[in-house]
């Protein structure tokens, strides 16, 4: 392969920090923008550009946002007693499909995952101290994710809270809405059990 | 054919030490297993939404794996839930990454162990109830320390030959093991010391403190001296 095309290679290599695309994908991805879809490849660097400058973390609840606080943060019909600690916007994206709550939030952007050196400082939780402690939030809610790292964040993050006249909870785990034990996952279903309740 | 059988591996009990994501729906899986060590495993299609796998390819949870390949990193056929060990909880949990870490870094692959593996497995069954997590910790690094051929040397003198005297001073030198103490030494532990270590005798206090010490020493020397970033992690937390 010829290597005088400078640009064309400067894309491809910068197309190559997404997540899951090698070299291969990455070269179909430009020649693609290249020949058929130059107006799509200009409003991608337009949008790429202008996100790059406007987008800023949430001064309250760390997620992505345009303005200093974001919108759900600011909403007078959220109960602002309540605060739910999800890892990442895409999870707060869900519970928020859920229309079950109706507090605020506060967007980890990460977890604790001791083996690649992934702290609590990475994940901010500095940040999320202050948050709680300016006296209308009486409950966290640990919405984390049921893996390992996940759960190393909730522990933590209650043993952090603790003491400070907070309640601290835990989302529930177990057999699915529509579950039946006959067709649920061994390993939920054991765990379901070690958390059974009193009914 | 009779070469691809040979290449299949069926029913190896096995835990997942780590994952990573690989390319848009596959993980990349880490796993010590009973009789064929530590490998990687290529986990394909695991991370798409409706896998059945998703929650299952997860740490400290006893699994049966099946594999196939021949490259470093094999292929994941089947993965069935063993069961019998409830899911590790706060600071066992760090502790249970801090012994995974340590597989990691200092266990080579494609290395069998059993012995080593059955230790680990007991050691996460320890971890769940333990009441002293550091004693736990303690006993899997002598484990995987003499299993990896660096067993501790500490009823004798290794300048000497001669036993131990529980009253003298010892340097601990991490190739060598005990010696008489020069003042210079990392590490200087009294006789009596090394010999309750030796015993499992853990009645005085600073016994353990000291083991904890010599560990550190040892496995730091493992290590050359790279820092372990659940050790750090673990720090952190308890600083907040």
């Amino acid at each position: 392969m010829s290597r005088t095309n400078n640009s064309l290679d400067e894309l491809i290599e910068a197309l190559r920090c997404l997540p899951g695309v090698g070299p291969k994908s990455a070269q179909r991805m430009a020649y693609h923008l290249l020949q058929y879809d130059q107006a799509g490849a200009h409003r991608l660097a337009l949008a790429l550009d202008r996100a790059l400058q406007r987008i800023r973390r949430c001064a309250k609840c760390n997620t992505f946002t345009e303005e200093e606080v974001c919108a759900l943060c600011t909403s007078p019909k959220r109960d602002p007693s309540l605060l739910c600690v999800v890892e990442t916007p895409a999870d707060q994206a869900v519970m928020e499909q859920t229309l079950a709550y109706q507090g605020l939030y506060f967007v980890l952007m990460g977890r604790l995952s001791p083996l690649d050196g992934i702290g609590p400082k990475e994940i901010g939780l500095d940040a999320l101290q202050r948050r709680v402690s300016d006296g209308i939030v009486k409950e966290v809610i640990l919405a984390t994710n049921f893996t390992n790292e996940g759960e190393a964040t909730a522990h933590y993050i209650h043993e952090m809270l603790q003491g400070r006249g907070l309640k601290i909870t835990r989302i529930a785990r177990g057999v699915p809405v529509g579950g039946e034990l006959e067709y649920v996952d061994l390993g939920t279903l054991a765990q379901a059990f070690y958390e059974r309740r009193e009914a | 054919m009779e070469q691809g059988s040979r290449r299949r591996v069926e029913n190896e009990r096995a835990y997942v030490l780590h994952t990573w994501p690989y390319s848009e729906t596959s993980l990349l899986v880490e796993i010590f297993s009973r009789g064929y060590g530590r490998l990687p495993l290529l986990a394909k299609g695991v991370r798409r939404p409706r896998s059945s796998l998703r929650g299952l390819l997860m740490a400290f949870q006893p699994l049966s794996l099946g594999w196939s390949g021949r490259g470093e990193v094999r292929t994941l056929n089947r993965c069935e839930w063993v069961g019998g060990l409830p899911l590790l909880k706060g600071d066992a949990l760090l502790c249970g990454f801090y012994c995974n870490e340590l597989l990691m870094r200092l266990l080579p692959r494609e290395d069998p162990h059993e012995a080593l593996f059955d230790h680990y497995e007991a050691t996460l069954a320890q971890l769940q109830h333990a009441e002293d997590l550091e004693r736990v910790l303690r006993a899997f690094e002598r484990t995987l320390l003499k299993e990896l051929g660096y067993g501790l040397t500490l009823d004798r003198d290794a300048e000497t030959g001669g036993p131990i005297d529980p009253e003298a001073f010892y340097d601990y030198e991490p190739d060598r093991g005990p010696v008489p103490s020069r003042g210079e030494g990392r590490l200087r532990l009294r006789g009596r010391t090394l010999l309750a270590i030796a015993n499992e005798d853990y009645s005085d206090p600073g016994t353990l403190q000291q083991y904890k010490q010599l560990m550190r020493l040892l496995i730091n020397h493992r290590l050359d001296q790279q820092p372990l970033h659940s050790r750090n992690v673990y720090r952190e937390l308890q600083q907040l």
